[in-house]
């Protein structure tokens, strides 16, 4: 077809003039869709993986059963076994068990130790059974065998016929390998013991942790269910797979959302540098477009020429950026295993498998985004009026389109009103949405804001004096104020997302700093490699503990993990001593909208427990609420007296008193003690003072700066991937402005050509460039600044409280944004000095004459 | 005696249930335990306490092989096992889950209009109430499948699972038979080798054949072995025939040999009772089993004297069995292959008896 | 200050090895003198203008403005010559659209750091009166090309150098602007030199001059 051949020519011959140009924008665009891409390969790997090996664990089996509690008695299993429609009942003892020598490693010491019955396992989960040395099979009954997953031999060094240590509690035990676990996932770091060995060796006898059930072909599941629940009664919970998967997508489910978001945002400011970059090439091109008109050329033809240019460039990055994607993903997995820097998925290595449909999507969320970036500029270029657009001159009108105020305004109120809308199936969707319309709008208005901004420096200068350079710049960003801010659009995304970001995170760790000061309150804590549910410490051991000279208090810590619902995590139940006359000594209490009830209105008998801002949310423990809990073998009634910050366990935990919780279980061990030290006292002292008791060298014992400092340390890392994201964000905005920037110097040659004419110095010139730059930047980041707070308020109040079920106060990372600021205003004014190199060649001299 | 053969060692199974027990009859077979009791002679059996499980020897099995007549008339031959296991494991460990004792129970069916044995087996250990083997009478429980004796002496049978099931009621017509010395049955040159031992023949069955969505009733005769021992097989062992046989005119015949690895014989027994109670006891010499034809398996390709001419003293008999195919082949799960099948006993070309005939040791040489 | 306002000193000039634009030559513009340069195309007119604006540097003679040799000049020399001496006229007009007339017509007294006095009075004379705070796309070409006029003169130049200004204009509105600039050339006193191909354009000048191979001569009629 002829026209397609036009249409080849024209775009071969403005990209071959422009090669440099449609590189950036190809590069933003694959740079934009090759975050998205490997993040979501990169979540959905580490999400497959932890699901398959959390499956690959309980097999088969159609249901399972669990108690609330962490643990349950055994006497259910044989009960459960003989259960009408049951075919196979598979009790299971799953325990992580602290290795001695890794203790160092507070998130990675612990080996997930599952007791089988080989004989019911294997009907379910053949995958777990050890494959013992040939002819010793009965090392799989043994009670001094562990049989080591590959992973888990690896990571500690140990090989079949070797002797591993290992903790429980307050003991050491030696088992001996007896073999592999062929068929473990890799990378899954597990250990299988007899069922009978483990209760005994790993102190848990009449302990289960679950039940699987396989039930008999053929079976109505869900009546099977509900007469298994009337069975069980209140204390136990039957368990779906679909529950398990829910679960654990549960349990990261926010957490990828909002990387998946940012990875978006990096798109979303290509998307900018698209639009920008299209739109110059527009106006640049006015006169060309129109003599194609007169030519012949008919609108829908010149419209689909720009369209077309957009869907190559769209193509052709969005390929790049599946490719690099996928690239990307498989080498953060091969250096950097597969969690991101969080710790929602531990003890797993992922496989990144290409995933077709997946990469389809971002190919076209990467299409589509190119699209309408150079929807506006083609719809532009066709609606021009030819004869008019011959004639030199006014090019702004291009742009002018775009800032309609009543669009931005209506962004901004929707925008508003969006922030007021609850969390869309647990997800803070509308938040999202705001924080987009917010952008929009935004920027939309930033013609206007330049505009009015600059007059008003214009107007105050004008009476100090002003010279030629402040003046042509001055003049330019006023009365041009569309071309400023399309080169605007992309740095103000990538800056007021990064702002945002900034004061997020800021708030979020200088609360987090504040909270652990709060919560860590005592000199030294100590605990044992407790396995499963136990306590640890004994009444005798913390007697002997309180009764050291060297601390003057010693307050115990009883912690435990209760299922309160299948499809959500496990919440953590703490009973620790509670200062009865003010509850705020013991705890952060948020009384920020929630109320506080005192104790002495409590009546005798009622319990009082304090919540933590995700049960709230979660499960709606809202204060004066009577609620009722599974602890210990039954139900107990308690009342929610507050409310209290916890930025430790996103689906919830509950504080009760100890004497309560002691009281109603009978249940006297505990997890932690945490130890005050006498004056004259110092840690070291107390430290050896500890070492010294008859149990002391099994003690883990933590001063609360290091527990401070290693929860930092964590929280940073966990933020790692979003520093990155940020700047590949930020990097593509600068790229951004140095496109137009570089583009704004074609259209602009004749003016270079005059004033070089008419006296204006080369030096002059540039600086007139740089400030232009610097200026337009500096609005950018000033208007950057106001966006990003806003958006850091959304983040904050309503993207935080939502995904995560916790709340923060807001803290400005002033100097660091300064810094950042400054940077920027620099790189842009250097980018536009740099573009302005055209601007002084000698060509512009020739660009003046028309007759060429 | 009627444990399934010696595990080929040539056969590397992750999952394996019965193999478990299987490996270590041979390794364990002339190791003495210290914490388990010599099988020794002139200790006469005491019933009913005999009838009960003796956990203080490594193994103990309840055997019971028969032929049934369907409502249709149609002949079929079960097999229906339960083993209990010694592990020597866990003997200070008080979890319930202790893996002490297992319990091992096996169901087979041979039907000639099928071709091939149907089989199911379970395995366990003892602990809670879900399996066990009681001392005192016969009384052993693996899931929902058991084995008791009730105080009138008559077995309960029950196993049923999804495709095949037995329900059956045995009640014994003649009195038990004590192998060897008064219930004391040597296996081997070495006087540990032996086991305790008695059978009960002519066991007069009733009951219902389960097969996917039908069922059947039934009636035949059955024989019931009940062997208990801590040493037992000859290292040299390679393998055994064994046979035992209700006659029609309510005598009956038990004889077993042991086969040696270079192709001698290490050990036989044979006993024939008349229907009158008088027991006589062949001399090795006097028994002779002689292979009339084989069949090979083409599952295993193992060869299996299928067809045998046996001899008792001056009595030639001839075996014949229900159909060729009654190989036991559990490779997927517990690794044993052996053939173990419904036979008629025939004399002079007339058939005056029907028992099982038991062979293993044959597929040894089959690779993977 | 020199009579001569301009000396073109044996001036050679060329962009390709052995082929010259200008060869050797030599011609003086006397101050108050308005020329006209015509000449076929590629004949090197825009050249000369800028070997006389100091925009390009000859190969070799001198160009001297009031007795100053501004081609041997420093880049930044030349251009402050140029911004205090020099006005320019162009066929396109040149004038910045983000700019209105009066900040257009302002540019060379911003340069030279003036006093914008004269801006509306300048705006009056070309004929524009009252209309200082327009933006360029609301005017024709003629309007547009008298507020070049009107920025050309604003500084009180001593050379304007007009490359065809009435290129792009009618020939009504070419002779409005022609009588324009000679009325504002004459009335400030200034020596200007005018490259046309119209000869209505070069009939408006006090000398028209033919730029050939031959050098720059009397046009012969």
């Amino acid at each position: 077809m002829n026209s397609m051949r036009l249409f080849r020519w024209l775009l071969i011959g403005e990209w071959r003039k422009h090669i440099g140009q449609a590189l950036v924008t190809l590069l933003a665009i694959a740079i934009g869709v090759a975050m998205g891409f490997s993040i979501h390969l990169l979540n959905s790997a580490a999400f497959n993986e932890f699901s398959a090996a959390s499956k690959s664990l309980s097999g088969q089996s159609d249901l399972l059963v669990r108690a609330k509690t962490t643990l349950m008695d055994e006497a259910i299993y044989p009960q459960l076994a003989a259960f009408e429609g049951v075919a196979v009942a598979n009790p299971v003892l799953e325990l992580d068990v602290a290795i001695p020598g890794k203790q160092h490693n507070r998130n990675d010491y612990k080996l997930k130790v599952i007791g089988i019955d080989m004989f019911r396992a294997a009907q379910i989960a053949p995958d777990l059974l050890g494959l013992p040395e040939e002819g010793k099979v009965m090392d799989r009954l043994a009670d001094d065998t562990i049989f080591l997953s590959p992973a888990a031999m690896t990571w500690l060094a140990v090989k079949e016929g070797d002797h591993l240590p290992l903790q429980a509690g307050l003991q050491q035990l030696t088992l001996r390998v007896a073999g592999g676990l062929v068929r473990a996932r890799s990378g899954q770091r597990i250990a299988v013991m007899d069922i009978g060995a483990a209760q005994w060796r790993l102190q848990h006898l009449g302990k289960l942790s679950r039940v699987e059930l396989k039930l008999k072909d053929g079976l109505n599941h869900e009546v099977f269910k509900s007469k298994l629940s009337k069975f069980l009664g209140e204390s136990y919970t039957i368990v779906e797979l679909e529950n398990q998967e829910t679960r654990v997508a549960n349990m990261s489910r926010a957490y990828r959302v909002n990387l998946n978001m940012l990875a978006l945002v990096a798109l979303f400011t290509g998307s900018f540098l698209v639009f920008s970059t299209q739109a110059l090439s527009v106006s640049r091109r006015r006169s060309q477009f129109a003599l194609l008109r007169v030519l012949g050329f008919a609108r829908h033809q010149l419209l689909w020429q720009v369209v077309i240019e957009g869907i190559v460039l769209g193509v052709l990055g969005s390929l790049l950026g599946v490719l690099l994607g996928y690239v990307i993903a498989i080498t953060v997995i091969e250096f950097f295993g597969g969690s991101l820097g969080s710790s929602f998925f531990p003890g797993i290595k992922p496989e990144i498998y290409y995933d077709a449909v997946a990469a389809w999507v971002f190919f076209a969320v990467g299409l589509t985004v190119t699209l309408l970036g150079s929807l506006v500029p083609a719809l532009e270029a066709a609606r021009a009026k030819p004869a008019l657009a011959l004639k030199s001159g006014n090019q702004n009108a291009i742009m002018k389109k775009l800032a309609i105020p009543w669009f931005a305004v209506a962004c901004l109120f929707l925008a508003g009103i969006l922030t007021q809308l609850p969390a869309l199936n647990g997800l803070p969707v509308f938040g999202y949405l705001a924080i987009a319309l917010l952008l929009i709008g935004g920027i939309a208005l930033m013609p206007y804001w330049t505009t009015w901004f600059f007059a008003f420096i214009s107007n105050v200068t004008k009476r100090s004096g002003i010279n030629v350079v402040e003046f042509l710049s001055l003049a330019r960003l006023t009365n041009a104020p569309n071309q400023a801010s399309i080169a605007l659009g992309g740095i103000l995304a990538s800056f007021s997302l990064m702002v945002a970001m900034a004061i997020m995170v800021t708030s979020f760790r200088v609360s987090v700093d504040q909270w652990l000061e709060r919560v860590l309150p005592a000199d030294l804590y100590v605990r044992t490699a407790a396995v499963g549910d136990q306590g640890g410490f004994d009444l005798t051991t913390q007697q002997a503990i309180a009764a050291l000279p060297v601390f003057s208090q010693a307050d115990f810590f009883r912690a435990q993990q209760v299922l309160f619902d299948s499809n959500r995590p496990e919440v953590m139940l703490f009973a620790r001593p509670i200062d009865r006359s003010d509850p705020r000594n013991t705890l952060p209490i948020n009384s920020d909208g929630h109320e506080v009830i005192s104790l002495d209105s409590l009546a005798e008998n009622t319990m009082p427990i304090w919540v933590s801002e995700a049960m709230v949310d979660l499960y709606d423990y809202q204060v004066g609420k009577h609620v009722v809990l599974p602890i210990g073998d039954e139900s107990h009634d308690f009342k929610v007296v507050g409310v209290w910050r916890d930025y430790g366990r996103q689906f919830g935990a509950v504080q009760m008193q100890l004497d309560d919780y002691q009281r109603i279980t009978g249940d006297t061990s505990v997890n932690t003690v945490a130890l005050w030290l006498q004056s004259a006292v110092s840690q070291e002292q107390a430290i050896e003072a500890l070492r010294q008791l008859p149990f002391g060298t099994e003690l883990e014992i933590s001063r609360s700066s290091d527990l401070r400092t290693i929860s930092l340390e964590i929280f940073d890392r966990s933020f790692a991937v979003t520093y990155l994201l940020e700047l590949v964000a930020v990097i593509i905005g600068l790229s951004g402005v140095a496109a137009s920037f570089s583009a704004q110097m074609l259209t602009r040659m004749k003016e270079f050509g005059m004033l070089r004419h008419i006296g204006m110095k080369k030096r002059e010139i540039l600086m007139m460039l740089a400030a232009e730059g610097g200026l337009l930047t500096g609005l950018g980041i000033l208007f950057g600044f106001l966006l990003g707070w806003g958006i850091s308020l959304i983040l904050i109040f309503i993207v935080n409280p939502q995904s995560f079920h916790w709340t923060m106060q807001i803290h400005f990372p002033l100097s660091w944004l300064l810094i950042m600021a400054t940077l920027m205003i620099a790189t842009a004014a250097g980018t536009a000095l740099l573009a302005g190199r055209r601007a002084i060649s000698g060509h512009v001299i020739q660009t003046v004459r028309e007759d060429w | 005696m009627k444990q399934p053969c010696k595990n080929n060692k040539k056969q590397l199974v992750i999952g394996g249930l019965l193999s478990l027990l299987l490996g270590v009859m041979i390794v364990t077979g002339t190791v003495q335990s210290s914490r388990l009791l010599p099988v020794l002679p002139n200790k006469p059996l005491v019933f009913p306490k005999d009838y009960g499980a003796h956990p203080d020897f490594r193994i103990e099995w309840w055997y019971i092989t028969g032929w049934l007549d369907t409502e249709d008339e149609k002949k079929l031959g079960f097999q229906v096992t339960f083993f209990r296991y010694q592990t020597e494991l866990n003997i200070d460990n008080p979890s319930q889950f202790a893996a002490k004792n297992l319990i091992i129970a096996h169901l087979a069916l041979s039907d000639p209009t099928q071709g091939r044995l149907i089989q199911s087996e379970k395995i366990a250990r003892e602990a809670f109430d879900l399996a066990y083997s009681k001392q005192g009478n016969t009384n052993v429980k693996l899931d929902d499948w058991f084995l008791v004796r009730d105080d009138n002496g008559i077995y309960k049978v029950d196993m049923r699972t999804d495709d095949l099931g037995l329900q059956l009621s045995l009640q014994a017509t003649q009195k038990m038979m004590l192998q060897g010395d008064q219930g004391f049955s040597r296996k081997g040159p070495k006087p540990e080798q032996a086991s305790y031992y008695y059978s009960e023949p002519h066991l007069n069955v009733t009951g219902t054949v389960f097969r996917k969505q039908r069922s059947v009733k039934v009636n035949g005769v059955a024989w019931l072995d009940h062997e208990w021992s801590t040493a037992y097989l000859d290292t040299d062992g390679d393998g055994w025939d064994w046979t035992g046989l209700n006659l029609d005119d309510g005598s009956t015949l038990m004889m077993f040999q042991i086969r040696g690895k270079k192709g001698d014989r290490i050990w036989a027994y044979a006993a024939l009772r008349d229907a009158s109670g008088n027991m006589k006891f062949f001399q090795p010499d006097e028994i002779e089993f002689t292979p009339i034809r084989t069949w090979k398996s083409p599952h295993t390709e193992a060869i299996y004297p299928v067809e045998m001419r046996i001899r008792t003293g001056n009595i030639e008999w001839q075996l014949i069995p229900l159909m060729d195919d009654q190989e036991l082949d559990s490779q997927q799960s517990t690794g044993a292959v052996y053939w173990e099948g419904a036979v008629t006993l025939m004399r002079d070309d007339k058939t005056v008896g029907r028992g099982y005939l038991e062979l293993t040791g044959y597929a040894k040489s089959l690779t993977l | 200050m020199s009579p001569n306002m301009l000396e073109l000193r044996n001036i050679s000039k060329g962009y390709a090895p052995g082929k010259r634009l200008l060869d050797h030559l030599t011609y003086t513009l006397k101050a108050g003198e308005y020329v006209a340069v015509m000449g076929e195309s590629g004949v090197g007119k825009s050249t000369l203008l800028n070997l006389i604006a100091g925009l390009d540097t000859p190969d070799s003679g001198e160009v001297l403005i009031n007795g100053t040799a501004i081609s041997s000049m420093s880049d930044d020399a030349a251009t402050q010559l140029r911004r205090e001496l020099f006005g320019f006229i162009f066929q396109a007009f040149h004038i910045l659209p983000h700019l209105t007339l009066h900040q257009n017509v302002a540019l060379p007294l911003l340069l030279n750091g003036q006093s914008l006095q004269r801006v509306e009075e300048m705006l009056d004379q070309v004929g524009l009166q009252g209309r200082g705070r327009d933006f360029p796309h609301q005017l024709s070409g003629g309007e547009l090309q008298r507020v070049a006029i009107a920025r050309a003169l604003i500084h009180r130049p001593k050379l304007i150098l007009a490359d065809e200004p009435t290129g792009n204009l009618d020939p009504d509105t070419a002779q409005e602007i022609l009588e324009l600039i000679r009325t504002e050339i004459k009335s400030n006193g200034a020596s200007a030199i005018i490259v046309t191909h119209s000869h209505m354009a070069a009939a408006t000048a006090d000398r028209i001059l033919n730029l050939s191979k031959d050098g720059l001569h009397p046009m012969s009629t």
